[in-house]
């Protein structure tokens, strides 16, 4: 899929990525602003089809990578080494389901005054009792309550995760909607939470 | 990232770690979490009633190297205060003393900010 209105500075041929085009095999100049999505040419959107993003990597480090530039211009190089480090940051943002939300989340809310620090009722305290709990669990070494609790964290990390794609959906219903958007933050909030508790259980490494 | 030596020192060896009790009426307490890295933070302070003077503080943190240090920092700052001067203590104070870089300056506003929730909760809790 090309991007829409984004063609080649050199041959005009429609891009896929804003980074490269791969008619005439050509940098693009390294454009000013650029998102994640344009630098993979995917569309603007949570849903995402992990085998294409997957394949649309490959393809483009296989182009971009300095390792091809050793012996091209300065300029040629200079762009390799910029364009490759924005694609697999690109890449590494967008594969994972979490990390795109809160990316999605940043370009959203541009201009749109959330808070940032919105979280339930009541979770804070949840969470400082749970930290306090597992620090109990992991001195006393009991190894299925340790497991209990982890699969309950595990649980509530999913049932947060699976809250993205629906929101983001209903955001693009009404755009205009910032508390969808507030929502989102407050979620992911409490995912930070949840992450911080998850990573401190030794079966989880 | 490397840690400062003042930071390291707290959070090697932190000061008045543990809890007080919270059903005394003397005793505030402040919970404070920073969602950009889900760190909790519990102050609380012991106040004398008669002289509004802070003579105990305690905390626990589950966070990183510099949230446990500025809250470590944040409980020798306040003790001996009384509570309109800890009230006063800003967060800048407690970057420059651990020499915080820029990305570990919310660990700072957590501790600021559990000092001010833990005197609050301690006025709410004697206003008459």
């Amino acid at each position: 899929m090309a991007l829409e209105e984004l063609s080649c500075q050199k041959c005009e041929s429609l891009l896929i990525s804003r980074l490269f085009c791969f008619s005439c095999d050509a940098f693009q100049p390294f454009p000013s602003e650029i998102d994640y999505f344009q630098a993979m040419g995917l569309p603007i959107g949570f849903e995402i089809n992990y085998e294409d993003l997957e394949e649309r990597y490959q393809r483009l480090s296989l182009v971009m990578h300095p390792d091809f530039f050793e012996s091209a211009s300065e300029a040629d190089k200079h762009l390799s080494e910029k364009a490759s480090v924005m694609l697999n940051t690109a890449y590494n943002t967008l594969r994972e389901s979490t990390s795109r939300a809160r990316y999605l989340l940043f370009l959203f809310a541009k201009g749109k005054n959330l808070n940032d620090k919105t979280l339930p009722e009541g979770l804070l305290k949840e969470m400082f009792f749970l930290q306090e709990s597992l620090d109990e669990l992991l001195e006393s070494g009991d190894v299925s309550a340790l497991s209990k609790m982890n699969e309950d964290l595990r649980g509530r990390y999913k049932d947060i995760e699976s809250y993205y794609a629906p929101l983001f959906k209903k955001f693009e219903g009404s755009p205009e909607d910032s508390e969808i958007l507030q929502q989102l933050q407050t979620h992911l909030n409490v995912e930070r939470y949840l992450r911080r508790l998850l990573d401190r259980i030794p079966m989880n490494d | 990232m490397a840690y400062s030596e003042k930071v390291i020192d707290h959070y090697s060896d932190p000061r008045n770690v543990g809890s007080l009790d919270k059903s005394d009426e003397n005793v505030g307490t402040g919970l404070v979490g920073a969602p950009e890295c889900g760190d909790v933070m519990k102050l609380q302070i012991q106040v004398d009633p008669e002289t509004e003077e802070i003579v105990d503080a305690k905390f626990k943190t589950f966070g990183c190297g510099s949230a446990i240090a500025s809250s470590s920092l944040a409980t020798e700052w306040v003790k001996g205060k009384s509570i309109d001067d800890a009230m006063s203590i800003q967060n800048t104070e407690i970057v420059e003393e651990l020499s915080l870089p820029p990305v570990k300056i919310h660990c700072s506003v957590l501790a600021e900010d559990a000092i001010k929730a833990a005197i609050s909760d301690y006025k709410k809790r004697n206003k008459d």
